[in-house]
Formats: structure tokens, C-alpha cells, sequence
């Protein structure tokens, strides 16, 4: 089989990289260590537009990269730290019963999920000039999972990374997909993403100041 | 025009921070300035959109169907400031200053939607809306509310998260014909229609329908819905029945131009319909057996949105209109529902129904208008909903959809059933007769009439529930509460029986410009 | 120095090097781990000295053990000597006998030598062998699939499985290394030997380990030269895997093209240079994790699986 060029091949590296910090956080038990494979899915999400940037001659992607990497992987763990700080702190141990899968499960259920949308996406004949496809089946496979992470886990904080981590993949797709958007529409969506940071770390503060825990498996008053 | 746009997008955020520096009475005042301002600007801007439309500063677009969207948005955001008024004179001062904080933010978020002319734009406003909405659903403080509010953010931003995917591969179609750098905005969309590829523009609809349709309510992705809308404080649950699931749905139907223009009427009007027939099915099951009463009107929301969508999908002018008028309707007639059921709550201290008994005689206002109020919604002639409705299946009769109009008007009936028992049972029924002492059966706690009915001293002391706190006293809580509901109910007569020209004028340029293959 | 060296001496060269460098590969191993715990650590040629011991030692057998607890460790040892003739150990090009088998077929004498010393530690009725065995049953079916995919990667890669043809494709550009197929699968082989050969975080080789022990127990019935010669076994185990490795997927330069004497030798000292430096890499890991809990290594195998069918997956759509 020919081999892809060395952009193609690392453009798909890095994606394949982000989708398996993806699982990652699904295995992980702890919040704190959660947030920072999520800031280092982040920076990874900025070395690919640096590398597009590069490659295919848009200097916007240099400013997005800047610009990512400043909210997503010093913004938003700080943020997190800031509004939650003793629930996800150095010595907080992880939250009881917070898989509904063990960790193994979860995994060989979310490669289904991966297989799933990898499929789906990649089936679609979707070109594009900036990047590999399959950098785009990799985002789709991303965000089944990241759906799949906020399905499988039953606490507060690894339901909001989970959140965070299909907006990364979305991202993902959007640097194969739409490397042109204006930078400008580009920065709103960061900054609306800040937004949505920050009310999701006061809503989990409130529940944590309420439940004393970040399970949701208490979360059953409201049915039918 | 361009001042008035302006000043729609300003006034309601800047009141929104006067109102966090001010005290509670100041804040009511600035909050129902700033509706009933904004609600005129829409009125002022409805002649222009009616006959053309308005594009500024590449990214502020207002066409006919913008123009329906904002009058319904501005009209609750005026009636529902009124409405808080009186509903918030027992909290304090705190709690007021973050609720109209919240309160004009939301409203300023929902005002802007309409008048965004991209689609990033339109993304980020709905965003917005989830967020802000987000902490009013939370701001009670009680475990329901935060447990709703959860809920709601995530279900709400995971669907708004597909919605971005849908406008990344919208961009990508726009993008293949309009070249690299193009903003998403709506109307080159539009004119490239046709020459837009397939795939891509297929996926962005279903994926806008999927995702934003979790905003609009349409099941299977409505399950946040009854939760935040019954846990929200009530003029917040008015406004998310009657303005947000709205606004999301213009989303849509943004999405649904476009999708049109690109791949002809087939895929977009056969989604639209499994989801509004899935909506409109589930919600009139659901109305059964409800026993809290703002639950039960979001269950009656859904099933609204679904009747939308349906509506929607008919495709004839007739039911592009009755959809237009119906966004317009149910705004009004879902507020004015809320409005009274948050009166009843206020009144008897609690949202579950079976605790509700007497209200003709307890409320002599409130009582009998919410009566109405659920009559209008229920698509009960002369209402403005029995119009929408009408026309909605008029369309559909006349486009051959013959089943899928049969089924929405059985549906809609099973619906009313649903309403009509719970709203009869507390307004006219009187209370069980155990713990009730001899004087209260003397005085006869029948039906009494309502003539002539003032919130006079002459309160009877009656006990209507042998364990109540304290005895219900006759009387309404608050005049701010009853006046929001009596301007709703006219405006629902007033588009039932005979629709301003002009209005008639935006609602047909509206369908024409959906129609538009 | 250009004479060539005939075909057949090549072979038989392969064969050679893996046995007679087995046990150097462990001792580097072993001396890499002291001194990174600040010890002086045993003589890199520590492990021929124990196998020469334990040759001169009395062998004994349980009693009921019949003759396949004495015959297993031969026929274990001589499945793990006909695996260099499969794969490219010295040379680029395949040999003769080379043509016997491809990756699977490796695979398959890899899993009959384990298959059959699991046996005969079964069939002494010694408690900690019969726990040793079944543990490693288990836990070798449990990392079969991942096994497999990564012959699925090579296969899809290549168009067959033979490992010749895929050291040739990556050799043969600068993309192919850098492919994430490429990179995924040498990550889930990786991972793959580490449990095949018992190192941290599967089990530990140092201090006591009963409760945890997989591999270590089923030899523990066996003395003299039959425990030389399971030692050796398992040593030559690993450096196998360390050269499919090395040699087919992750560093597939150095190996002979001609039949040169002279790139003979250099394919030699080459291979043995990569299997130390693996060495030192397991060496490194062993020093930095700890030991995994038994019911933990499933989620170390579905990360290993995870690895190998995200490989899989690139490679569907192309690009990958």
C-alpha cells in the first residue's frame, strides 16, 4: 500500500494521538488528571493547526493556534482550578461509583462507538484541500467518544470534561474541514467556550456545596 | 433601521447590568422598561421586514421570518418583565439582582438570534442562551433545581455541540462554491443553492435538526425539557416555553433554507416530520398522569414544538403560514399558561396539582384566565392557536399529506384531553370534603360565581386542605401577575379572530421566503 | 572483508545469534536495572554462568509426572529455535527456509512452546505451578486479539504477512515511519511484550511474588538442565520478540543486503545493539511503574488493543 506523504502521515498522527487521549480520559479515575490530558488534547489540537499553518500557507491558523492554545490549555484547566478547587484537588480521591462500566468495558464499548462514527464520517467522501480525511473520521470517532464519556461516567466533573472534549473534537473537525472559517468567527467560538466553562465549574460548584460529592447517582428526583 | 437593530442588541444587556447595581424595586422597573421599549423597536421594525430585507454590517440580517421570531420573543420578554414584578416581591434583594441580571441577559441573547445574519453568529446567540438559561433554571437553589439545571446545561450544550459540527460542514459546502474565506452568512448561502454539494449539506441538516432540535425539545432529545422547565422559577419557565424553544427552532429553520435551496424538499421535510410526529405523539402521552403542573405544560411544549416541525414539513404556503402565526400564538398563549400556573404555585405553595383545588374562587382572576389560557392553547376557537392550527392542517390537506395531518389532529386532541381535565380540576372542582369544618360546607365551597370579583378584604377563611399551613385566603397575589396574563389573551383573540394587515403582510412574506425551493 | 557467505551458513547464523545472544540480552537488561537503582548490579554475563550451573545440577521430577513434564522444556526450547529462520533477523532479503511460515506461523510456535510448558506444569500437581499456568493461559488468550491486529495492521500495510515485506515498507520511505498505522501497531507490540515476557507492569522479576506471579510459576517444578533449559527458553523468547520488533517495525536498518561476510558481522553487532537498547527501554519501565493489580492487566491489555485497532482503522480509509 502507498505510503501517505509525511504531512498526511502526521496530520493523522496527531489526530490519532487526540482520539486516544480521548479514551484516556475515559479510563481515568481522577478529575485532576482528566483535566490535564484535556490540556494536552488542547495542545495538540493547536501543534496540528501550527502544522496546517505550515504546510498549506494559511498564516490565520498561526494566530488560532496562539490563541487556542492560550484558552484551552492555560484557560481552562486554570479556570477549573480556580471555581472548583478542593473537588478536583491534589489529595481529593477519585469519586466512588463513578463508572458504570469498569474502565476495560468502557474501553472495548467506546472502540465500538469509535468504529461506529470513524465509519460513518470517513464513508462520506468529505475532501479536503487542508487536510487528510481521515483526520476527519478520527474527529468523528472523537466525538462518539466523548459522548460515550459523558454517558459511561457518573460524576459531575468527568461529564463536564467530557463536554470540553467534544468541543476539542469538533475543533478537530473543523481544522480538516473549515481551516478557513474567519479567524474572527473563530475567536467567538473560543471565547463562547470560555463562557460555557465557567457556568459549567459554577453548576458543578453548586452541586458539589449541595451533594458534598461529584456523583450524579443521586440525581433521581425528576422522572416521567 | 440600523438603530433600531442596534438598539435591540444594546438595551436589553445594558439593563441587564443596571440591573445588577440596582435595588430590587429599581431593577423590576428597569426590566420592564427595557421589554416594553424593546417590544416596541420590534413593532417599529415589522413595516420594513414585511416588504424587504435588511442587511448591515455583513454580519446583521433581519428578513420576514426574523421579524415573526423577534415580535414573539419581545412580546413575552415585555409581558413576562411585568409578570416577574409580582412574582418576585417575596424574595430578596440578592436573589432579585441576579434574577433580572440573568433574566435581561437571557432576553437580550434571544433578541439577538434572529437578527444574526451567519451562522457562527446564530450558533454563539443560541450558546449564549443555553448558558444564561442555564443559571436561572439553578438560581432557586433547591435539589430539583439543581439537578434540572445540570441536566439541562449538559443535554443543551452536547446538542448545541453537534449544531457547531452542523455549521462547520455548512461552512465546508458554502465553501467549496463561495470560496475559502466565506462567513457563513445566510442569504449567499441561499443564492448558491443549488450549485452547494450534496453530502455535506445533507449532514449539516441532520445534524442541525439532531442538535438543535435537543433546544427545541423534539424527542428523542427532549428529555432535559420537563426537568428545567418545571424547576425554573416561573417567569424564567415562560420565557424558555415560549421565547427559547422558539428561537432554537429558527435555528432550524435557517438550516431547513438552506437545505432546501441545496437538495430540493425530499430529505429536509421527511426529517422535520419523523421528528415533529415522534414529538407530537410522545408529549400528548405524557400529558396524562402528570401531577406537577409546570411539568406538565413543558410536556405540552413539546408537543407544540412538534406540531411546528410537522408544519414545517407540510411545505404548502398555507402551513408555512399557520406556522409562522403559530410561533406567535404559542408564544403568547404557553407564557400566558405559565403565567397563571406560577400564580397558583404562589398562591397554594406548591406545583403539584392534586394540592389545587377551588380556583375560580380562590384567584377570581387568575383562576378563570388560566382556564382560558389553557382553552386558548388547546387550539380552542377564537384562539390564535386554533387558527395556526387550522391552517397548519389545511396545508397539509392540501399538499397530500393526508395521514400525517390525521394523526396531528388526533394527537392534538388526545393532547387537550390531557390539559383540559388538570386545568378543569383546579380551577373548578372544589376541595375533598374531609377536615373541612361545618361553617366552610355552610358557605358552600361549590362553585362560586365571579361577578364583580376585586381582590376586596372580605377574605373568607377557609380550610381547603385539612393539612394546610394556613388557611387560603381569596385573592390574588399580585395585580403585576394578572395584567401580563389579560394582555396575552387579548393578543391571542386578536390573532385568532382578525390579524393586523401588516402582520398578515410579515407572516406571508415569511412563508414565501421558507417556501422558496 | 567481501567474501560471501553462502545461504545456508547464514541461516544456520541466524539461529546462532539469537540463541547465543539470548542470555546476553537478559544480562544487559538486568545490569541497566541495578544501576539505575544505584546498584553495581550482577555481571553482564551473569545468565551464561546460571545456565552452566544449573546444567551441572541433579535434575529432578515430581513423582507421578510422566514423560512430558520432562519432555516439554526440549520441545519449547526447539519451537523457540526455529523462529529465527522465519523472520529477518540478519538480512533484507528472505532466506531459503524463511518461507516456512510468516507472522502467523511465528506466532503459532510462540504459542506452542507456551502451550506446552503451561501443560507440563499442570500435569505436576503442584499448586503454584497449576496457578502459575492457568494464570498465563488466561491472560495470553486475553492479548490474542491485539496480537492479531497488529498482524492486521501488517497486513493491511503490506499486502501480506510475511515480515520481510513489511521491514522492506518501512524502510522504504520517511512517511512510512512516521504513518500512524506504523507507529500504533509498534506501540500495541510493545505493549504486547511486555506482558509476553513478564516485565513490569505485567509482573516483577525481583523481590517476592507469589500472589502476583504469571510466568515465573510454571517452571517452578522443574531443576537442573530442564530449569536451564526453560530459562533459556524464555530468554530466547524475548530476544525474538525484541528482534520482530526492532527488526520488522520499529529500526528495520542495519540488516545485511548482500551476502557479504563484512554485512554479515555488522547485521549481527546491529541486532544485538537494538535488542540491548530495547532492553534498556524495558529496563527504564521497569524502574518507573509499578506492578499492576492481576485484575488490572485487562485494562492494560484493552489499552494495547485500543493501540492496535486504532492502527487498523487509519489504515481503512487510506492516509492512515
Amino acid at each position: 500500500m502507498s505510503s501517505p506523504g509525511v504531512y498526511e502521515g502526521t496530520a493523522n498522527a496527531v489526530a490519532a494521538l487526540m482520539l486516544l487521549i480521548e479514551f484516556g480520559m475515559l479510563r481515568q479515575a481522577l478529575v485532576r488528571d482528566q483535566v490535564r490530558l484535556y490540556a494536552a488534547q488542547s495542545a495538540l489540537i493547536s501543534v496540528l493547526a501550527v502544522v496546517i499553518a505550515a504546510v498549506r500557507d494559511l498564516p490565520e491558523l498561526y494566530a488560532l493556534a496562539a490563541l487556542s492554545a492560550a484558552l484551552k490549555v492555560i484557560g481552562v484547566p486554570l479556570v477549573l482550578r480556580r471555581l472548583l478547587g478542593r473537588p478536583i484537588g491534589e489529595d481529593t480521591p477519585g469519586v466512588p461509583g463513578s463508572y458504570t462500566l469498569g474502565p476495560a468495558s468502557a474501553v472495548l464499548a467506546s472502540i465500538g462507538l469509535a468504529a461506529f462514527g470513524f465509519f460513518c464520517f470517513g464513508n462520506l467522501g468529505i475532501r479536503s484541500a487542508e487536510a487528510p480525511t481521515t483526520a476527519l473520521a478520527i474527529a468523528g470517532a472523537m466525538v462518539f467518544v466523548a459522548f460515550g464519556l459523558m454517558i459511561v461516567r457518573r460524576d459531575v466533573a468527568s461529564q463536564a470534561i467530557g463536554f470540553f472534549s467534544l468541543e476539542n473534537a469538533i475543533s478537530l473537525a473543523a481544522l480538516v474541514v473549515a481551516a478557513g472559517l474567519p479567524l474572527i468567527l473563530e475567536t467567538a467560538f473560543l471565547f463562547d467556550l470560555l463562557l460555557a466553562v465557567v457556568v459549567f465549574a459554577m453548576l458543578i460548584r453548586a452541586h458539589h456545596a449541595r451533594a458534598e460529592s461529584l456523583s450524579t447517582a443521586d440525581l433521581t428526583r425528576l422522572r416521567g | 433601521m440600523l438603530g433600531i437593530i442596534l438598539a435591540l442588541l444594546i438595551i436589553p444587556l445594558a439593563a441587564g447590568i443596571a440591573c445588577f447595581w440596582s435595588p430590587a424595586r429599581a431593577a423590576a422597573g428597569i426590566t420592564i422598561g427595557s421589554g416594553i421599549t424593546c417590544f416596541c423597536l420590534v413593532i417599529a421594525l415589522i413595516p420594513e421586514v414585511a416588504h424587504g430585507t435588511l442587511n448591515y454590517l455583513s454580519y446583521l440580517r433581519a428578513d420576514a421570518v426574523s421579524g415573526i421570531f423577534l415580535l414573539a420573543t419581545a412580546f413575552l420578554y415585555a409581558a413576562v418583565a411585568v409578570y416577574a414584578a409580582g412574582y418576585l416581591q417575596h424574595h430578596d434583594a440578592r436573589y432579585a439582582r441576579r434574577f433580572y441580571l440573568g433574566f435581561n441577559v437571557f432576553a437580550w441573547a434571544m433578541l439577538a438570534a434572529p437578527l444574526m445574519g451567519s451562522l457562527a453568529l446564530l450558533w454563539i446567540a443560541v450558546e449564549v442562551t443555553t448558558v444564561v438559561s442555564a443559571l436561572l433554571v439553578a438560581i432557586e437553589n433547591t435539589d430539583g433545581a439543581a439537578e434540572a439545571a445540570w441536566k439541562y446545561v449538559l443535554i443543551a450544550s452536547a446538542g448545541l455541540g453537534l449544531g457547531l459540527l452542523a455549521t462547520i460542514f455548512a461552512y465546508y459546502a458554502g465553501a467549496q462554491v463561495l470560496g475559502a474565506h466565506s462567513n457563513l452568512t445566510i442569504q449567499p448561502l441561499l443564492s448558491a443553492g443549488p450549485r452547494l454539494p450534496k453530502t455535506p449539506v445533507e449532514l449539516a441538516f441532520l445534524l442541525a435538526v439532531l442538535g438543535y432540535g435537543t433546544k427545541v425539545g423534539l424527542v428523542p432529545v427532549h428529555t432535559w425539557l420537563p426537568d428545567a422547565h418545571s424547576e425554573a422559577p416561573t417567569p424564567v419557565s415562560a420565557l424558555l416555553s415560549g421565547a427559547l424553544l422558539a428561537t432554537s427552532f429558527y435555528a432550524i429553520l435557517r438550516f431547513y433554507q438552506v437545505a432546501t435551496a441545496a437538495l430540493g424538499t425530499g430529505l429536509p421535510r421527511d426529517t422535520l416530520l419523523a421528528f415533529g410526529i415522534a414529538s407530537l405523539l410522545l408529549a400528548s402521552l405524557y400529558v396524562f398522569g402528570q401531577r406537577d403542573i409546570k411539568r406538565l405544560l413543558a410536556y405540552s411544549s413539546v408537543e407544540h414544538m412538534g406540531i411546528l416541525a410537522i408544519g414545517v414539513s407540510f411545505g404548502a404556503p398555507v402551513a408555512l403560514a399557520g406556522v409562522l402565526l403559530h410561533v406567535m400564538a404559542h408564544a403568547a398563549a404557553k407564557g400566558n399558561a405559565f403565567m397563571g400556573a406560577g400564580v397558583f404555585t404562589v398562591k397554594y405553595g406548591t406545583k403539584q396539582m392534586s394540592a389545587m383545588r377551588d380556583g375560580l374562587r380562590l384567584l377570581p382572576w387568575s383562576g378563570p384566565l388560566f382556564l382560558l389560557a389553557i382553552l386558548a392553547l388547546s387550539a380552542f376557537p377564537p384562539s390564535g392557536i386554533f387558527r395556526s392550527e387550522f391552517q397548519i392542517v389545511a396545508g397539509g390537506l392540501s399538499s397530500g399529506s393526508d395521514a400525517a395531518a390525521a394523526v396531528l389532529v388526533i394527537l392534538v386532541t388526545l393532547a387537550f384531553f390531557g390539559l383540559a381535565a388538570a386545568a378543569t380540576a383546579m380551577v373548578l372542582t372544589s376541595p375533598p370534603r374531609e377536615g373541612a369544618t361545618l361553617e366552610a360546607q355552610a358557605l358552600g365551597v361549590e362553585t362560586a360565581t365571579i361577578g364583580g370579583a376585586h381582590a376586596d378584604g372580605a377574605a373568607v377563611a377557609v380550610k381547603s386542605r385539612p393539612h394546610a399551613a394556613r388557611p387560603l385566603t381569596r385573592g390574588e397575589p399580585s395585580a403585576f401577575m394578572v395584567v401580563p396574563v389579560l394582555a396575552g389573551l387579548a393578543v391571542l383573540v386578536l390573532l385568532g379572530v382578525h390579524p393586523p394587515g401588516e402582520l398578515t403582510d410579515l407572516i406571508t412574506r415569511g412563508a414565501a421566503q421558507l417556501g422558496t425551493p | 572483508m567481501s567474501a560471501a557467505v553462502p545461504i545456508p551458513v547464514i541461516q544456520l547464523l541466524q539461529v546462532l545469534t539469537v540463541a547465543l545472544g539470548a542470555p546476553g540480552v537478559m544480562g544487559v537488561i538486568a545490569t541497566v536495572e541495578a544501576r539505575l537503582q544505584g546498584r553495581r548490579g550482577p555481571r553482564l554475563l551473569q545468565p551464561y554462568y546460571d545456565l552452566a550451573k544449573l546444567c551441572r545440577k541433579e535434575a529432578l521430577a515430581p513423582s507421578g509426572a510422566s514423560w512430558f513434564f520432562l519432555a516439554a522444556p526440549l520441545v519449547a526450547v526447539t519451537a523457540y529455535l526455529t523462529i529465527p529462520l522465519l523472520i529477518p533477523v540478519l538480512t533484507t532479503y528472505g532466506l531459503p527456509l524463511g518461507y516456512m511460515g510468516d507472522i502467523l506461523g511465528g506466532g503459532f510456535l510462540l504459542s506452542l512452546a507456551s502451550f506446552v510448558v503451561a501443560t507440563a506444569a499442570l500435569a505436576t500437581g503442584s499448586p503454584y505451578a497449576q496457578l502459575g499456568s492457568s494464570r498465563a493461559k488466561t491472560f495470553s488468550a486475553i492479548a490474542e486479539p491485539v496480537v492479531l491486529f497488529v498482524v492486521f495492521t501488517v497486513a493491511l500495510l503490506t499486502g501480506t504477512d510475511l515480515p520481510y515485506a513489511l521491514a522492506a515498507t518501512v524502510r522504504s520511505s520517511a512517511g512510512q515511519v512516521i504513518r500512524p498505522a506504523h507507529l500504533l501497531a509498534s506501540a500495541a507490540l510493545f505493549m504486547v511484550i511486555l506482558h509476553e515476557t513478564g516485565r513490569i507492569p505485567v509482573e516483577t522479576h525481583t523481590g517476592t511474588n507469589e500472589f502476583g506471579m504469571i510466568e515465573e510459576a510454571r517452571s517452578f517444578e522443574h531443576s537442573g538442565p530442564y530449569f536451564a533449559l526453560l530459562k533459556w527458553g524464555s530468554m530466547l523468547k524475548q530476544l525474538i520478540l525484541f528482534t520482530i520488533l526492532a527488526n520488522v517495525f520499529l529500526a528495520p536498518w542495519g540488516l545485511a543486503s548482500t551476502q557479504r561476510l563484512g554485512a554479515v558481522l555488522l547485521a549481527i553487532v546491529a541486532l544485538l545493539a537494538k535488542a540491548a537498547a530495547i532492553g534498556v527501554a524495558v529496563a527504564v519501565i521497569d524502574n518507573s511503574f509499578a506492578k499492576l493489580r492481576l485484575f488490572k492487566i485487562t485494562e492494560y491489555v484493552s489499552a494495547a488493543f485500543l493501540l492496535a485497532v486504532t492502527g487498523v482503522f487509519t489504515l481503512y480509509l487510506g492516509g492512515g
